[in-house]
Formats: C-alpha cells, sequence, structure tokens
C-alpha cells in the first residue's frame, strides 16, 4: 500500500497556514487536488459536448447507489461508482438509440434514478447524517483509501485525456464529420461517459450533490471567456479548479469564515467566472 | 507479384471507372420510406451532382454513404488508385456548432491528424500542413482566427481545408453552396474545380440549386426518393424530367444556362467543355 504521509507533510511544508498543519486538512487538501484537474478536464469536454445534464443525473444517481448498498448491505464506496458507471453507460446508449431528445431520455433517467434512491432511503430512518455528507459533500473526512481510489482515477482520466482530447473536440464540434475523418465516435462517447460517471461520483466528496455539476461546468465556463484556443481552454480551466479548490478549503477553515468547503470552491470559482466574462467583455 | 500485372491498372483512369456504386439501396426510418431502390454510379473523375428537391432524400443518400444511416441494399466504394481502400472526405451542409466552442481554424485543421493533445502545443509539421491547406482553399489569413467568428462561406471553406487534409479519393459535400450567396457559390465551386485538377479527387454533391449543377456537374443523379433519371446534365435536366420532380416549369431551355445569364464565363472547365 502507497504511503501518502511524506506527501501530506510536503502540503503542509509548501502551504505554511496553521489550518494545513492538521493530518486531515492535509488529507483534504491532497485529496482537492486530485479532483480539480480532473473535474476541470472532463468539464471542458463536458460543456462542448453540452452534457451537462447528463452530469446532473449521475450526480444525483449517488441516492440510488447508497440505496442500493442499503439493500446488498455493500458499502456505499462501491455501490455509488458501479451504479453510477452503468447510469452513465445506459443513458449514453439509450440517447444513441431513441428518439427522443437527448434531455428527455436524461430526465426519465434523471427521475428514475432519484425515486429510487429517495424511496429506499425514506424506509432508514438512521442514514441522515450519510445523506447530509451526500448533498454538502465531506471532503475533510476523505482517509487514505478515498485517496488511493481518487489517484487511481486520476491516471485513467489523464490518460484518457491525452488519449482522446482532439478527438473528443472533433466530435464536440461535429460528429458526422470525426466520424469520416477515422475518429471511433461511439468508443469514445462511451469512454467519455463511463469516465465522466466516475469523476463526477467522486467529486461528490468534495462538493457534495448538488454542487458537483457545477465543479465541472464553473471552470470550463471562465475558461472559455479567457481562452483564445482549443489548448488553452484546458489549461484555463485547470488553473481556475485548483485555485477554486485550494483557496475554498483554506477559506471555509477560517474561524472568521467557517462555511462548508463544497460551497466555498464553488463559490471562488464562480468568482473566476465573474473575473472571465469581464475579461471577455472588455477584450471585444 | 506478376498476377498484379493483368488487374485493371488504376493509374490511368479509363472513362468507365467507378468512384461509388449504389445498388438498390432503400432507407426507411420510423417506418417512413426514405430512399427506395435507389441503383445508380458516381463516375471516378467526374463531378457528379445529385439533384432533387426537398424530402427527396438527397442528404440521406450521402448519409448512407458516409455509414451514418442503416440501409438495405448495398453501396460499394471502389478502391482508390494505389489499391488501398478509399479515403471520403465530407463537407457538411451549414456545418452546425456551438460558436462558443473556443477553437481556431489551426486547431480545426490540426486536431484530426496530431495524436498529441492540442493542449501540448501543435507539432511544426501540422502547423505547416494547416497552413498549405489554408493556402489551397485561399484562406490563408484565417489561421488564428476563432471559428465561431467566421462567415457562412469562410466556414465551407475551412470545412473544404479540413476534408482535404485527409487526402480523399472521394470528396462527399452536402449543398456546398448552400447559405453563401451567388457569387461565393460559384468562387467556391470554382475552387473545388481547381483542386479537384490538382489533386484528382472524385466529388459528389448534393444540390438543390440547379445552376451549379449546369456549370459545373458532368454526371447528374436526379432523385425524388427514387433515381428519376441519370446521366450527363443535358440528357438528365430536360423540362419533362424538372417539371416531373420539381413539379413546376422549370424552362432550363439551354442545359449549360449561367446563373447570371451571361453568355460567357471565364472559368477553365466552361471554356474546355464548350469545345464538344
Amino acid at each position: 500500500m502507497i504511503d501518502f504521509s511524506p506527501i501530506h507533510d510536503l502540503l503542509g511544508r509548501l502551504l505554511p497556514f496553521e489550518c494545513l498543519q492538521a493530518r486531515f486538512m492535509q488529507q483534504a487538501l491532497l485529496g482537492l487536488l486530485l479532483i480539480a484537474p480532473m473535474a476541470a478536464a472532463m468539464g471542458v469536454q463536458v460543456v462542448n459536448l453540452r452534457m451537462a445534464f447528463f452530469a446532473d443525473a449521475i450526480s444525483h444517481s449517488a441516492f440510488a447507489g447508497v440505496a442500493l448498498g442499503l439493500i446488498l448491505a455493500v458499502g456505499p464506496q462501491w455501490t455509488m461508482p458501479l451504479f453510477g458507471l452503468l447510469v452513465g453507460l445506459a443513458i449514453m446508449a439509450l440517447q444513441r438509440r431513441s428518439t427522443l431528445s437527448t434531455d428527455a431520455v436524461i430526465g426519465v433517467v434523471f427521475a428514475a434514478v432519484v425515486a429510487f434512491g429517495l424511496a429506499i432511503v425514506s424506509r432508514q430512518p438512521n442514514i441522515a447524517r450519510d445523506l447530509q455528507r451526500f448533498l454538502y459533500g465531506d471532503i475533510l473526512t476523505i482517509g487514505d483509501h478515498g485517496i488511493r481510489s481518487l489517484a487511481a482515477l486520476f491516471v485513467a482520466v489523464f490518460v484518457f485525456q491525452i488519449w482522446g482530447y482532439n478527438r473528443l473536440l472533433y466530435i464536440g464540434l461535429n460528429p458526422v464529420v470525426a466520424q469520416t475523418h477515422g475518429v471511433q465516435v461511439t468508443t469514445y462517447q462511451y469512454a467519455f461517459a463511463g469516465l465522466t460517471a466516475l469523476v463526477v461520483i467522486f467529486s461528490i466528496w468534495a462538493v457534495g450533490v448538488l454542487l458537483v455539476t457545477a465543479l465541472l461546468i464553473v471552470p470550463a465556463a471562465a475558461a472559455r471567456g479567457f481562452a483564445r484556443s482549443a489548448g488553452s481552454t484546458f489549461w484555463w480551466a485547470m488553473l481556475v479548479s485548483v485555485t477554486s479548490a485550494v483557496a475554498g478549503l483554506l477559506i471555509s477553515a477560517q474561524p472568521w469564515a467557517r462555511t462548508a468547503t463544497g460551497p466555498t470552491i464553488i463559490l471562488c470559482a464562480f468568482g473566476w467566472f465573474l473575473v472571465s466574462q469581464l475579461y471577455a467583455a472588455l477584450r471585444q | 507479384m506478376q498476377h498484379l500485372e493483368t488487374s485493371p491498372d488504376h493509374s490511368t483512369v479509363s472513362p468507365s471507372a467507378k468512384a461509388v456504386v449504389f445498388e438498390q439501396v432503400s432507407v426507411r426510418l420510423n417506418n417512413v420510406s426514405i430512399l427506395e431502390d435507389v441503383t445508380a454510379t458516381v463516375p471516378r473523375g467526374e463531378i457528379t451532382a445529385v439533384v432533387g428537391p426537398n424530402g427527396a432524400g438527397k442528404t440521406t443518400l450521402l448519409l448512407a454513404l458516409l455509414g451514418q444511416v442503416p440501409f438495405s441494399g448495398n453501396i460499394r466504394t471502389e478502391r482508390a488508385a494505389a489499391g488501398r481502400p478509399c479515403n471520403v472526405g465530407y463537407v457538411p451542409q451549414r456545418l452546425q456548432f456551438d460558436r462558443g466552442l473556443p477553437i481556431t481554424v489551426c486547431d480545426l485543421l490540426v486536431m484530426g491528424c496530431q495524436r498529441i493533445p492540442l493542449w501540448l502545443g501543435i507539432r511544426r509539421a501540422w502547423r505547416s500542413q494547416a497552413r498549405e491547406l489554408l493556402a489551397a482553399v485561399r484562406a490563408e489569413h484565417l489561421e488564428r482566427r476563432r471559428l465561431g467568428v467566421l462567415s457562412g462561406g469562410e466556414i465551407q471553406r475551412i470545412m473544404l481545408a479540413l476534408a482535404l487534409a485527409q487526402t480523399p479519393d472521394l470528396l462527399v459535400l452536402d449543398e456546398p453552396a448552400g447559405g453563401v450567396d451567388i457569387q461565393g457559390g460559384q468562387m467556391f465551386c470554382e475552387l473545388l474545380e481547381r483542386l479537384r485538377r490538382e489533386r484528382a479527387f472524385t466529388p459528389l454533391m448534393v444540390t438543390h440549386d440547379l445552376a451549379t449543377v449546369t456549370h459545373h456537374a458532368t454526371h447528374v443523379i436526379m432523385l425524388n426518393r427514387r433515381v428519376v433519371a441519370e446521366g450527363p446534365p443535358r440528357a438528365v435536366l430536360t423540362p419533362q424530367n424538372l417539371g416531373a420532380v420539381f413539379g413546376m416549369h422549370m424552362g432550363l431551355a439551354d442545359a449549360r444556362a449561367l446563373p447570371d445569364g451571361s453568355s460567357t464565363c471565364t472559368c477553365p472547365q466552361c471554356g474546355e467543355k464548350r469545345h464538344d
């Protein structure tokens, strides 16, 4: 098993804030440093492919994932990602076959998974605390097990991004043209849906079900305001996402703020978004 | 490999060489018949136009060729001169895309070729290839422009450059003159003609603009869910056929009529055609 303590110590020394000397804060920071770039990278493509609603449906499938865990007596750390992945691939398969519009397909699946989750959860009076964790996020309780899962996903996401960024951009522009140019559109769409589902589920740790879509969308939207090319969009989204995550964590730990970490991160990202819109307006 | 020499020599295009053969192609979508029993050929080296009214299934025929809609029947694309599978380029009708997409013309021309992600930079070889392609469609000045700010005609030329990046043997164009004014459409067709001569591909275009057809095409497939007529423009665009398909009298007395009604044309292929 990998020992993360040297990394934690290094983070504590690199950012010598008083609040960052506690181990749980160092773990939270490391967790965010893994989640933020993944969310930003996938978010750029989610915006390009107009799949924000897709991300929302996946995040809400977390309820059903937890509920399934209760029924099957399996920990939610297994059922949530697996169920999220399943829902993501199911939506992709449905929307490729159905004559319904994409948003209608997602809306139907969305409703089904939320209803299923809430129906099961409503039978269990004692999991209110768990529910709150999913709604608002709970990065401060992330342990080494969580960090390991994130690190594995991080590697998968960036291998995919390096391999497929240009192809996905092409599909976002026009799938038929991409196909005639030899891009395996179907394969990339499924791989993207699956990985996005996993990134969304793991990002719930950071910001909760309600705000997870924002963690993907807001940095990408802000990046569009700053960037002029496809390459720089990616780096701007990275910058916005990582700085927002770190700033959000630090601010939320200040005695004067004492806010939940997730919403604070999103507020920082939204600040970036406002700046980007101002910049775009001034540039024109 | 002695036996290869006995196989048909593709390096010199014989008049009967075919680029695409459609055999009894039918398409049904949601129980509505879009194409019925379409049998037609696209001769290699000629400019083929598919004409017909709205809803005739012109675009569907192209999409079937590109493998984008399920069909019954058979579509054969002949192997290219070098014996490799036929490369198909596609220029869509008025590209629908997100105008806010932060992508430059150069990004667009590189992204289908370069494997390394664009956020790690554009390799010099691909950038110079993009410049060559832009020069080929006379759009060098657009290299750093964002795609979202381009006009319809400019996007059309960029999409042509993108299709050329695939070194096509067959270039499929959906309404190449659609969405641009008559002059723009004319310029585009002349550009296409020059590129066809330089790069030796077979253009297959769908259009409802008969002026483009009479001016540029040498082979016409007239479609109205089924093939109404096929052959040289003069034989296909007869008043009877036009009346039957378009449902009105299209008095196209001279099948060489020019879009602006002038009697002479300066573009090279017209001079050549008029020898006949």
